[in-house]
Formats: structure tokens, sequence, C-alpha cells
């Protein structure tokens, strides 16, 4: 792997018409700031801050130059729902929609949204979805999470933020159901990870795809396939300077084999 | 159930129909977008040619790509060398897309990331690992 992929070297993922400075430096004072509020319930064992977010976050000094959504998502261990609302009163600045619990509101400006969502490493098939009825917090249970890690957490201006493993939320993110905004999104996210990815990761996207069943290693190749043909857009990532990066991924992925047995 | 979480269920249902729809569609003619998007990932650049050059191309062994044989009507997509191509005056690049120009174009030479130097004549069936991550 070139070294120029490494975050050291990677100063912004964005390409183009990036975010003016100030809407960059301001987006990351709000997203530090929510988590910030979000420490109680981001100490609880297995509580982890995934989807657009987490490439801001491992950037270099959590820059977060990538400005793909207004909130953030963290995900909760179906098992630890119980131990997670008993920190939400700790919670300071932020309170739940009287539509939609599971989405907490800012109290002012300078926070963002943060969006709750279930997870599962039990379940099997990652293309289930189902609702964790709770009165307090009801959460959407991903399947697709469950291919989810815990990673190494991210330590910025005095927080301890858990992100996931890159390799599984890369996976998570290549199995985003195509088109659509969302769907663009997603694929650019991935392309952020992507670009960070060291060989360890590689290895373990491998891992990963292989134990997948052949529909959804089909829907990563071709969300690959789509995201090397995207148009750059304005402070999001350009995959055109990566395209040679996917196609290897692509190439590398097709040549994975199920081991014997 | 909460009305907005269960909207969200069903729609992350259908979703999964339809994924599984477009799987089993992949080797008919619903997954044409998904093998053309297939080639044109491993492409670095894209000419579209007249079609002298292209015979021209042909005749030397570079062999037409079966996804482009496949298309209705059939289209010339063949793998070349940016140093063959190099040679070649009617040419002209086009956008590595499915946009207008990729899809108007009868004769079209694809140049892989790993080919740019170098010699080779394989197709989208070919196996032979370039470079890796």
């Amino acid at each position: 792997m070139s070294p120029s992929f490494l975050a050291p070297s990677t100063p912004s993922f964005a390409a183009g018409v990036s975010p003016p400075y100030t809407a960059i430096v301001e987006f990351r004072r709000r997203l530090l700031r929510t988590l910030e509020a979000m420490q109680p319930v981001l100490e609880e064992a297995g509580v982890l801050v995934v989807g657009s977010e987490v490439p801001n976050l491992i950037e270099p000094n959590a820059a977060a130059t990538l400005v793909v959504s207004q909130d953030v998502d963290l995900a909760i261990p179906v098992q630890r729902l119980a131990a997670v609302k008993a920190r939400l009163p700790e919670v300071q600045g932020l309170h739940p929609s009287v539509e939609e619990p599971s989405v907490w509101i800012p109290d002012a400006s300078d926070l963002i949204e943060v969006n709750f969502i279930g997870m599962d490493s039990t379940l099997k098939d990652p293309l289930e979805a189902h609702v964790l009825e709770d009165d307090e917090l009801p959460l959407l249970v991903f399947g697709a999470l469950s291919l989810v890690r815990p990673g190494t957490p991210v330590r910025v201006e005095g927080l301890t933020i858990p992100v996931p493993r890159l390799a599984g939320l890369l996976v998570e993110k290549l199995l985003t159901d195509r088109g659509g905004e969302k769907g663009d999104r997603d694929l650019l996210v991935a392309l952020a990870l992507l670009v960070l990815a060291r060989e360890e990761d590689l290895a373990e996207i491998d891992e990963t795809y292989v134990a997948l069943v052949p529909e959804l290693r089909h829907t990563i190749c071709s969300n690959l396939a789509i995201l090397s043909l995207m148009e750059s857009r304005p402070g999001m990532p350009d995959p055109g300077p990566h395209r040679a990066r996917i196609a290897a991924l692509l190439r590398r992925l097709e040549g994975v084999k199920e081991a014997p047995g | 159930m909460r009305e907005s979480l269960e909207k969200r269920v069903r729609a992350a249902r259908s979703r999964a129909a339809i994924r599984a729809w477009e799987y089993r569609q992949r080797n008919h003619a619903k997954g044409m977008w998904h093998r053309l998007r297939r080639l044109l990932a491993d492409a670095s650049a894209a000419y579209a040619l007249t079609e002298p050059a292209a015979r021209e191309l042909l005749a030397e062994g570079y062999p037409p790509d079966p996804v482009g044989e496949r298309m209705e009507p059939p289209k010339i997509l063949l793998w070349a060398t940016a140093e063959r191509l190099g040679s070649i005056i009617e040419k002209h690049p086009i956008p590595v897309r499915l946009g207008a120009d990729f899809l108007t174009a009868r004769y079209v030479a694809l140049v892989r990331f790993d080919d740019e130097t170098a010699t080779s004549t394989r197709n989208s069936d070919g196996a032979t690992p370039q470079t890796t991550l």
C-alpha cells in the first residue's frame, strides 16, 4: 500500500471545493462538544460511535473535514440497553425527540443531533432490521452493524471516543443500498475509510467479505464499482484520485477464496 | 411499535428484497449495468475510436470484451495499452463513466490502471492479477 494513503499525510478527505475552513472548525467543535455531552453513554461497554462521523474522528486530531451529515450515530449493544438507559439522565444539553425518542435533539445550536441505533453481534443476517421496543429508548437494530467490532478509541481534547475497527465499518458502508443521496454519502464515507485502510485492515476486510453470503459479496463489489464512477462533490471525498485503489480492492476481494472446509 | 421506526424497518426490508432481486438478475439483461460499471472500474482511461482504428487493434490481437458484445446493439470494447493507443490518431478521450460519450460510442478502447505502460491483451474474463493493495 502506498504510504500516501495513510492518515498522517492525509490532511483532508475533501477535494475540490471544500467547505470553508471556519465551517470545518465549527462543525468539529460541535461534534466534539456533542460527544462530550454523551460521555456518560460512551463510557458504557460496547457503545460505539458509528456512521459517517467515524472518518472525521479517525482523521489526525479528529480534524472532521468531511461534512456529510449533521448528526452522529451511537450504536448501542442491545444487551447493554438497560445500562445505557441508566446513564441517560447524566446527559446534559440534549433531550429525546417527542416523535422519535431514539433521536436526541440539542437544546442549543452548539451541539448536533444524536441518533441511537441498535447493534446485536449475535445476529447472523446482515440484512435483518427490527425494532427493539422500549418506552424510553426504542432502537432500530440493523443486522449490518453485527459486522462492526470495537477498535482503538480516539483520544482527543480530553475525550475518549469509542469507534469501531475500520474494516467492519467499511464493509457495513459498502452494504449500503444504492441510489439516493443517503446511498451516495455512505459510499463516500466508505471511500474515506478506504483511504485510511492499512494492510491489516484490508486483511480483516477480506475475512469479513469471505464470510458473507454471495448476494452480499455481490452488493459490495457492485457498490465499489459505483463508487469508482461517482463524480466529485464539493466538500466530499473525491473518488477520482483513488480509483486505482478502488479497482485494486475490487480485484482483491474478487480473488479472495473461502478457506477449504 | 412507533410508526416512525416501523416505517424505517419496512423500508429496510423492502430494500433487502430489491437487492435480492438485483442479485438474481445479475447474469441477465438487468445485470448489464453492473457489468459495464465493473468493466469501467478497472479502466484508468477510455477513448472513443473510429471503426478503422478499432479494426486495427482487433487485427493485432486486442480482443473485444464480452461485455460489449452482449450489448444491443453490440459495442466493441477492448483493452489496450496507453503505449499502443498513443500511436493511434483516430481517437478521442471520453470520461470513464456511464455517460453519453461512453454509451453512444460504438468503438471504445480502455486502459487498465496497471497497463498504462505494460502490454496486455486481457479482457474482463481474464484473471491475471495486477496491482494489489
